[in-house]
């Protein structure tokens, strides 16, 4: 089976002042297609910087991700815009939504930059709202909404251009232990139900409890990979 | 992406910061403002100052002593020198004319201070025949030595009563010596009164007295101060004139008021260019306080931008939501520019036709009174969409730089930003 993303030998290194410190020391692994992957590890481990250059935010300082088969490396910075645009969807720990947009206009957002027309925009931000579970507050303001809703309007704004994969980065990470695991349990019937990709870096062992596949990343190194066959 | 989402977008983001958004907007204002209050004073100007140059009869030429080069000997023209200009070709008539000032008129116990002119009635009227119309009475012919005609403003002076009428005899007291002054009486019959004339800086009849030329001629012994010249055809202003000047060389002036028309021309085109430029740079000024608030917005937009990225937008998207920014203050600050501009060309116009109008008491300075300027803004379509594109243009030029370096932000940078 031909890999969704695969990650060969990434490196990057960081300077801080004079200090290059690296994150990532050669890390290699594949996602196939409908998986659900736990990156599990300490911090300072390298996660967020692995999940970057996953996402074609980041270049990495030696080795090559695919995409689909497609080597970011080759591809300019508007192709990686591209690629962001088009094949992954991207959830954060602290939403990062737009504060002055309302939970309808944030997910139109990406629609908007894919030149995707009113009204077929219209439908399909309803569709995801409903996914998500969200109907009632589309209307909403950042600030009128509980981190849970914040975090469901993230996950809808990731889903609407029906990216090939979703990275995430510590989904649960500010959120309470109830609200976490509602949100653990819309990925993973979003995984189940609508066959999404998923990889998520987190500390987080509810979300290792019900992943596919768990990869322990360790001061940039890989140090494991774990198949659990994790269900709801 | 759409112009209409990232303007939507722009829009949404300038209502978030009202305060900040409509100071930003008011230094466009203010300089779209004054592009169009300025320019609009000026083409009123160039409005006033031509159709005060338009009174003059354009077909008519003045000449008299006294040119550009030298000013010696020339006191005065001869009959001589009015017949040579006749013969020039595009000439129709060439008469000359006595002006003499210091001359009091006294009616009873009423006196009034003018300037006579001494002319040869026929050829003047045939030179100014709308400006020879009689209010009251007319030419006896033949014209008698003691005939005198009031101008308007003489016949009725400024208090409200009648200086003189038709049949009165009055008398004129006049310098005939130049220094020490020799006073003499004398005394004429009024046989008519000028209808009111108006402007035309030079030739105004309102204030003057007319008295048949040989009757000039007994009293002051001089030859003539002024040779007026018709024209064929007004478009032979110029080279007669140059005819003229050569015919003397150069010890005349010869006015002819479609030279001075086109002369105030390129002096009112310089006054415009450069009221434009002073104004110009209050929207420079306005361009730099777009550009300082922008470069903190973008400053304090940093992780948006990352998460604008993040998404999927490309550095160019990012530039064209800032640039759509610093259009739509320049739009906006332009469009209320313009009801702004026309209305401080109001006040400032008012402003300036209050410190003007002052009634002129020097009688010989009275022949000028019909340029106090009353400055009615003209707004010219070309002026009003020149103010307005050139405020956008400044605007999205300023707007570059911060819109720039937003778009050239790394994206991971961005997002870690707090």
């Amino acid at each position: 089976m031909k890999a969704l993303l695969e990650a060969k030998d990434i490196k990057k290194a960081y300077k801080m002042g004079k200090v290059i410190v690296p994150a990532l020391r050669g890390v290699t692994f594949e996602v196939a297609k409908g998986e659900f992957v736990a990156v599990f590890g300490p911090s300072g481990s390298g996660k967020s910087t692995l999940l970057h250059i996953l996402g074609a935010l980041d270049r990495p300082d030696e080795g090559k991700v695919f995409v689909e088969g497609v080597d970011l490396s080759a591809l300019s910075d508007n192709e990686l815009a591209e690629v962001r645009l088009r094949k992954i969807g991207f959830i954060f720990q602290f939403f990062n939504l737009l504060p002055r947009f309302t939970a309808l206009r944030n997910i139109e957002i990406p629609l908007a930059l894919a030149d995707v027309p009113d009204k077929e925009s219209h439908e399909r931000a309803g569709e995801v709202l409903q996914l998500v579970g969200l109907e009632g507050r589309l209307n909403h303001r950042p600030t009128e909404l509980s981190g849970g809703e914040q975090q469901r309007v993230a996950i809808a704004r990731a889903l609407v251009n029906n990216p090939s994969i979703i990275l995430a980065d510590e989904p649960t990470g500010n959120l309470d232990t109830t609200t976490g695991w509602e949100i653990v349990q819309l990925m993973k019937r979003l995984n189940q139900e609508q066959g999404v990709t998923f990889v998520i870096v987190t500390h987080d062992p509810a979300i290792a409890e019900i992943a596919d596949r768990m990869i322990l990343l360790k001061d940039g190194m890989l140090e494991g990979v774990e198949e659990r066959g994790g269900r709801l | 992406m759409k112009r209409k989402t990232i303007f939507s977008m722009a829009w949404e983001n300038m209502k978030h910061r009202k305060l900040r958004t409509t100071l930003t907007t008011l230094g466009v204002v203010i300089g779209v403002m004054a592009i169009i209050a300025l320019a609009s004073l000026g083409e009123g100007f160039r409005a006033t100052v031509t159709s005060q140059i338009e009174q003059f009869e354009l077909d008519v030429i003045m000449v008299m002593p006294g040119g550009a080069i030298t000013r010696s000997g020339m006191m005065y023209l001869t009959r001589d020198d009015a017949n040579n200009i006749s013969q020039i070709e595009g000439v129709s008539v060439a008469t000359p004319v006595m002006q003499k000032m210091g001359v009091t008129l006294y009616n009873g116990d009423k006196n009034a201070s003018t300037l006579a002119l001494g002319v040869n009635f026929t050829d003047f009227q045939k030179v100014y025949p709308n400006r020879l119309v009689f209010e009251h009475g007319g030419l006896p012919q033949p014209v008698k030595n003691d005939t005198i005609v009031l101008g308007y403003r003489v016949a009725h002076a400024k208090t409200g009563e009648n200086f003189a009428s038709i049949g009165d005899e009055i008398t004129m007291k006049v310098n005939v010596g130049a220094w020490p002054p020799i006073w003499k009486n004398y005394t004429f019959t009024v046989a008519g009164i000028l209808a009111e004339s108006g402007g035309g800086t030079l030739v105004s009849v309102d204030n003057v007295i007319l008295i048949p030329l040989e009757t000039a001629e007994e009293i002051y012994k001089t030859d003539y101060d002024i040779i007026f010249v018709k024209l064929a055809d007004r478009n032979l202003a110029e080279r007669v004139a140059k005819d003229i000047r050569e015919m003397f060389q150069n010890q005349v002036l010869a006015l002819a008021p479609s030279i001075m028309i086109q002369r105030a021309g390129n002096i009112l085109d310089t006054v415009q260019i450069f009221l434009a430029a002073v104004s110009s740079i209050a929207l420079l000024v306005a361009g730099i306080g777009i550009m300082n608030i922008m470069t903190v917005s973008v400053m304090e937009r940093t992780r948006e931008i990352g998460i604008l990225k993040a998404v999927g937008a490309k550095s160019r998207s990012v530039l064209v939501m800032f640039l759509a920014e610093a259009a739509l203050i320049g739009v906006v600050g332009g469009l209320v520019g313009i009801p702004a501009g026309y209305g401080l060309a109001y006040v400032l116009s008012s402003g300036l036709s209050t410190i003007r109008a002052q009634p002129e008491t020097n009688p010989a300075l009275s022949l000028l009174e019909g340029t106090s300027l009353t400055i009615t803004p003209v707004f010219s379509l070309t002026w009003t969409v020149s103010a307005v594109i050139f405020g956008i243009v400044v605007s999205v030029l300023f707007g570059w730089y911060p819109a720039r370096k937003a778009a050239k932000m790394n994206p991971v940078q961005a997002l870690r930003y707090e």
